[in-house]
């Protein structure tokens, strides 16, 4: 007999998987469903998380992608960083005037920044959702010193539950709330452990 | 509950009081007089079989528990000045006879009647009168009357009524001290070096007393201030609640 | 009582820099925590759909595995599945050695340490990177975990610095946490980006997508896993829940539980290997499902013990692993959650210290974020224990001869009064050595019992 055989079955017979699923989803329903956080303002509420210690996270908020550019050397000037950044293959960032910033034909892979379009944010606990695609690669954002993300305002949502994705799930689905961080040494908390020690969210859009 | 029903009360002494400091039972006699209650202590009680219980001999605990049960079933309560021992009946005794159709019930049953002695006056809106005991106290908060009875408030109300008693906190009150019950035998050198932190605890608290309501606890946790040559004196609450904290505290000759 | 236990409990009782390393982080994270849950008024509630939710996939835990093996094929993965420890070491094994793999970058897996794979991929001959700050402490110190969250817990900062100047290319010079966490960043960069497989465990298999879910703080997994070609995932069959928003009400749970953060800063839900036009991530995607004595687990009591979700504040928030610490436990999993599940892993005779050194306090089901009931499954290998004649036999002789005599209430006065008697030959106040007691007089003074018991002043009239 098989592993696979011996262990299906030990625990038994499988049952009707429309039974089992009904089952699973009245887990989570009814009105005491326990979330955390109440309903205020999502762009509020998202930046506050942001601002939390295990977040710790800059932001500025522009109108429109034209204006990235300049949110993001204003960023790395008054960081005193180098003006350069790595952008990830992705249509929109072509359109827009880079002059001034050096774009790094190869991802750093231990300082400098790295810039990455976010598919949303998360108002309950500030987290950056990312999805892998030929677009947009992963390994860049756990790799730079600073980890610049783009987010449209249109694109938060209140929940966790609200950010998994909505069609075919992707090889990668990835959220980010905060930087690399670690507690290994006596439980103290270090910023830039293997990957970003900065991450900046770059707001876009006015709350509708 | 109210305070004007006289209810026929069987006082469940609990073997440590019986055999090491019997004051505890004499408070709880006059406490539970002076709440109204007609008290009766049951000749036949030994032990809720705790020591078989949390070492897993459960046929003796089982044994005990039928004894137990037989034994108290005919009273309108049952109290018992120690959390862990009312835990044991109120929270075990019903696990241990679940599968026994002939006990289960009557388990039940007993059960729902089993107090800590500090809840159930409490409940019958009982407070100390006319008792004054010009000292500062620390609450230490024994582990199973908080978790399994949920004990928490109850004697900081009753030890609220005590004239000139000023309770401060306890860093880590809800934190065990050490005791265990068979613990601290098998485990001696784990134990003390937990006692030693509560005690410390104690210590910093500023308090002249400590109090508790299970004498396991404070015999624990006097012990070890003793040996560190602390101050504190150590009572069970309701030696402070039945006015009989004038007399020797844990340790003192009694 | 064994000798074993005995001696890793006084050594760690012995040592004083274990207890200064454990109090401090564990103390941190009982803090932090504290805080978290204190914000969070329906915890209580949360954490009861959270076993709800445990509850009802182990009941079906065969139906999920089975649609979960369904969904990761479909996104591509490889997935096999083991009995036993050895049968997954080899399964990993057998994989690296068909991607020619030299080194592996392995992100910290409590289930790899569980079936020994550090140790199978070290006799393959495989080179073996861990990338998790605390597991490269841990190996280059040659130890074991001594905490689930925090591996190298048990470390001073004083040990962790001494052992980085001793074996990183450029360790710090600064003597601080800082720069001894920047010490170990640059000596795993180029270790952790060349290594040929990447190996993980798992957080949550989700069972409708077939992704995998891994949660770190440090980025360590993502690093570990996207760069190599093969990435390998093993996971014990418990970790499966019906879909990511069963895992999300986990997720919530087990942050806060564990560091006291709303969220982990990486949470990664993995599913199968790269795709066409991808520029990054593995080729092949392998996840071993590992039995290893949970589904005999589910059907012999222990079904509560597989619902947890390794959040570690069991232990933060237990007395006795406060004052041992996580080796002494001697097993994987140290702490009240390791007590219940190494006599099950490793066997209970050599183990039976494990459920008997504990003080039955609660406290560690009071923090469960999955309610197990700790306490009960103790007292559950307690009662096994007994059965089967594994408890010391002076103890068994001891409870006897009480059991008889307090079956017997005239017999019992009988022997209270003897005892008194003889304890205050021993003294009359307090007893600073009392015969037979050295254990608790060798640390406390023992109060001597009043002249007469209860029962005889009360039946005497004495009110």
């Amino acid at each position: 007999m098989s592993a696979r055989d011996a262990i299906l079955a030990r625990l038994g017979p499988v049952g009707d998987p429309a039974v089992l699923a009904a089952e699973a989803a009245g887990l989570l329903t009814g009105e005491e469903r326990e979330r955390p956080v109440g309903g205020e303002d999502l762009v509020a509420r998202f930046l506050a998380q942001l601002g939390q210690p295990s977040v710790a996270a800059t932001h500025a908020r522009i109108g429109s992608l034209a204006e990235l550019p300049g949110a993001v050397a204003g960023y790395l000037a008054v960081e005193g960083a180098e003006p350069a950044l790595w952008l990830p293959p992705d249509a929109r960032v072509d359109g827009l005037d880079w002059a001034g910033l050096t774009r790094l034909a190869d991802c750093p892979i231990d300082d400098g920044a790295v810039l990455a379009f976010a598919r949303a944010g998360v108002a309950e606990t500030g987290s950056l959702v990312f999805e892998t695609s030929p677009e947009a690669p992963m390994l860049p954002n756990f790799l730079a010193l600073r980890h610049i993300v783009v987010l449209e305002v249109a694109a938060l949502v209140r929940w966790l539950e609200d950010a998994a994705p909505g069609g075919a799930v992707p090889r990668a689905h990835y959220w980010v709330t905060g930087v690399s961080g670690t507690t290994d040494i006596e439980g103290t908390y270090v910023r830039g452990a293997h990957g970003p020690r900065f991450l900046h969210v770059v707001l876009v859009g006015s709350p509708s | 509950m109210s305070q004007d029903t006289p209810s026929r009360v069987a006082l469940f002494v609990t073997c440590l009081v019986d055999a090491m400091r019997p004051r505890v039972g004499f408070a709880a006699l006059r406490a539970l007089a002076d709440a109204g209650c007609a008290v009766v202590v049951p000749a036949a009680q030994t032990c809720c079989g705790q020591p078989a219980l949390n070492s897993g001999d459960r046929a003796t605990a089982t044994d005990f528990a039928r004894r137990n049960v037989a034994m108290l079933e005919g009273y309108d309560a049952i109290v018992v000045p120690s959390g862990s021992c009312a835990g044991t009946i109120r929270c075990h005794y019903p696990e241990l006879l679940a599968d026994d159709p002939e006990w289960a019930a009557r388990a039940e049953a007993v059960a729902g009647k089993t107090w800590e002695i500090l809840a159930y006056l409490d409940a019958r809106g009982w407070r100390p009168q006319g008792v004054t005991l010009p000292a500062t106290a620390t609450y230490h908060d024994s582990c199973s009357g908080l978790r399994e009875l949920g004990i928490k408030a109850q004697p900081r109300r009753l030890l609220g009524a005590v004239d000139g008693l000023d309770l401060v906190p306890l860093a880590g009150e809800e934190t065990c001290c050490g005791f265990g019950g068979t613990f601290c035998v098998k485990y001696p050198a784990i134990s003390n070096a937990i006692a030693d932190e509560k005690a410390a605890a104690v210590e910093a608290s500023g308090a002249g007393l400590l109090l508790a309501g299970d004498l396991g606890c404070l015999m624990n946790m006097a012990g070890k201030l003793h040996r560190r040559g602390a101050e504190v004196r150590a009572f069970h609450t309701i030696e402070v609640l039945a006015g009989m904290a004038d007399g020797p505290a844990i340790g003192e000759d009694q | 009582m064994s000798r074993a236990f005995d001696a890793r409990v006084d050594a760690a009782l012995a040592d004083r820099q274990l207890k200064i390393a454990v109090e401090r982080t564990a103390g941190t994270a009982e803090a932090k925590r504290g805080a978290a849950i204190g914000a969070w008024p329906s915890f209580g509630a949360a954490r009861e759909r959270a076993a709800a939710i445990k509850d009802h996939v182990i009941a079906n835990l065969g139906s999920y595995l089975v649609q979960f093996e369904a969904s990761a094929t479909a996104s591509g993965a490889t997935v096999h599945w083991a009995e036993t420890a050895d049968e997954a070491c080899a399964i990993v094994v057998d994989i690296c050695r068909k991607a020619g793999a030299r080194s592996v970058a392995r992100s910290k897996s409590m289930l790899g340490e569980e079936i020994g794979l550090p140790h199978a991929l070290e006799a393959a001959g495989i080179g073996r990177v861990e990338t998790d700050l605390a597991e490269h402490i841990i190996q280059l110190a040659g130890e074991r975990p001594s905490h689930i969250i925090w591996p190298a817990m048990h470390k001073t900062r004083e040990q962790v610095s001494a052992l980085f100047h001793a074996r990183h290319r450029e360790p710090h010079v600064e003597e601080s946490i800082v720069a001894m966490a920047a010490s170990a960043r640059r000596q795993l960069r180029g270790e952790m980006l060349g290594a040929d497989v990447g190996i993980s465990g798992a957080n949550f298999l989700i069972a409708d997508s077939g992704q995998v879910c891994t949660v770190t703080n440090e980025g360590n997994a993502e690093l570990s896993l996207v760069p190599p070609r093969v990435h390998i995932v093993t996971a014990g069959i418990e970790k499966l829940v019906p879909s990511m928003d069963h895992a999300v009400h986990l997720l919530r749970l087990l942050a806060r539980s564990a560091t006291g953060a709303a969220l982990t800063q990486y949470t990664t839900f993995y599913a199968g290997p790269k795709r066409a036009g991808d520029r990054d991530g593995p080729e092949e995607m392998h996840i071993v499902l590992v039995d290893n004595g949970r589904s005999a687990m589910r059907d012999e009591g222990l079904a509560e013990m597989l619902r947890c979700i390794r959040c570690g504040a069991c232990m933060n928030h237990c007395v006795v692993f406060r004052q041992i610490g996580g080796h002494a436990y001697g097993g994987t999993y140290p702490g009240p959650m390791g007590s219940v599940l190494t006599p099950a892993l490793d066997g209970l005779a050599a183990n039976r210290d494990l459920p008997n050194a504990c003080t039955m306090n609660g406290k560690c089901q009071e923090v469960c974020p999955v309610a197990i009931p700790l306490p009960t499954l103790l007292r559950g290998w307690r009662e096994k224990s007994w059965r089967e004649g594994l408890e010391p036999v002076t103890l068994r002789k001891g409870l006897g001869l009480w059991a008889w005599a307090a079956r017997r209430p005239w017999v019992y006065r009988t022997g209270v009064r003897w005892a008194i008697r003889t304890m205050r030959l021993a003294g009359r106040g307090w007893i600073a050595k009392l015969p037979l007691a050295g254990g608790w007089t060798g640390g406390r003074d023992f109060p001597a019992p009043a002249a007469e018991s209860f029962m005889d002043r009360y039946r005497k009239g004495e009110r």
